[in-house]
């Protein structure tokens, strides 16, 4: 992002950028910079408190009043992170394995029968927020759970998205599960906690416990693009953890 | 301050090993006074209109939504930062309202039609022909000011 502040700035517009990784922008110089001590991911914040939002922004755009820079200027207020990580991240001992995979119509039927029981507090969150995050796949909501259990069987599927093949999408399918399952949990127990939120999907849910399973399937498969979706830590949350997952070398990147 | 020498293993090999691009100059263009800014967000979330062909891992190439627009998706390759915050509320990473808001306090002057989004996880190197286009598209819609969020 810092790299970007200077194609519009020498294009002959003013930036202004916010960022969260301080070190990046001593480095890269961009010409205002407004460095926040938040989780990555909450540019802003905090969702639905305006004022805050408001507070930063204000702040922000306060560094163009600057006649000349580079500035680097620090947000007053901090957000903390846990244990120095800018989002959730699994136990690195929490680790499932091909052989705990068992009946995949259990799996299936287990996490279909999870998402039904959140799909009236889903479609409250929706008419609350007059919006929804899910979709990113183009699947529909009942076709996310089959399309990851596909995978269990150690194939690779046919991807249904036309011009997108199977891996890529299957990203795009965790993450709208996932979106699923925090949507409707923030909206309906009134929470803003990431910790808590990757805890409990990730941890507690048969959604979550199917991920493992994919996880586990990909560090198995001989195919390089799943190897490297779990290498680079692209699917299960563990960029932020102590050390790289078991079975791979967190070496990707 | 969360450095990242503090930061776990896995996180803070990868922030200190990223290779970054130091300009050769430092880039400069005077901002004008707070009542004639128009101002475009850019976002390195991925966000795209629901619809739109999602980004490819490492993209070079940038989507567009208007100003009115609320109904997007995201489609970024890392998982390492909170999604339950945009969840919640678009303007936890896009503040289209509390620009508009402001626009409507006389903070600043207008908001842009046009708002544009890239890959993050892309090199910036790379979407140099698509950050110069942005930024013809904008110049031609009256824009002066860029605010520049990742995520």
């Amino acid at each position: 992002m810092c790299g970007l502040a200077h194609y519009f700035e020498s294009e002959g517009l003013s930036t202004i950028l916010v960022g969260f990784v301080r070190e990046h922008i001593e480095v890269i110089r961009p010409p205002r910079s407004l460095f926040l001590d938040f989780p990555m991911g909450r540019g802003m914040g905090k969702p639905n408190d305006p004022e805050f939002q408001k507070k930063v922004i204000r702040a922000a755009f306060k560094l163009l009043e600057a006649s000349s820079g580079p500035i680097i200027d620090d947000f007053p207020e901090i957000i903390p992170v846990k244990e120095g990580r800018m989002g959730y991240a699994l136990p690195p001992q929490l680790v499932l394995s091909v052989d705990d995979i068992g009946d995949v119509d259990i799996v299936l039927s287990e996490v279909r029968n999870e998402m039904e029981a959140l799909r009236p507090d889903y479609a409250a969150a929706i008419a609350a927020r007059g919006r929804t995050t899910v979709g990113a796949s183009g699947l529909a909501i009942e076709e996310l759970a089959p399309f990851v259990v596909s995978f269990l069987e150690g194939e690779i599927p046919k991807s249904p998205r036309k011009g997108m093949p199977a891996i890529p999408l299957l990203k795009l399918v965790v993450e709208d599960l996932e979106a699923y399952y925090t949507e409707t949990r923030t909206h309906r127990d009134s929470i803003d906690d990431l910790e808590l939120m990757g805890e409990w999907f990730w941890e507690k849910t048969k959604a979550g416990r199917l991920l493992l399973l994919l996880e586990a399937v990909s560090i198995a498969s001989e195919n390089k693009v799943m190897l490297q979706i779990v290498e680079m830590s692209l699917m299960a949350p563990r960029f932020w953890s102590d050390g790289p997952l078991p079975g791979t070398s967190a070496a990707g990147w | 301050m969360t450095k990242i020498s503090e930061m776990p293993a896995v996180g803070r090999h990868f922030m200190s090993n990223l290779e970054l691009t130091v300009p050769t100059n430092d880039s400069w263009t005077d901002p004008v006074p707070a009542n004639k800014r128009r101002v475009s967000i850019v976002s390195t979330a991925a966000v795209s209109r629901r619809g739109d062909k999602p980004f490819s891992w490492l993209a070079k190439d940038s989507r567009t939504f208007h100003k009115t627009e609320r109904d997007l998706v995201m489609t970024h390759v890392a998982v390492e930062f909170d999604r339950s915050a945009w969840q919640q509320d678009l303007n936890t990473i896009i503040p289209l309202d509390r620009l508009e808001e402001m626009a409507a306090d006389g903070e600043i002057s207008s908001v842009a039609e046009e708002h544009y989004s890239f890959m993050g996880a892309a090199d910036p190197v790379t979407m140099e022909k698509s950050a110069r286009a942005a930024a013809a598209k904008m110049k031609q819609e009256g824009v002066n000011t860029v605010f520049l969020i990742p995520i």
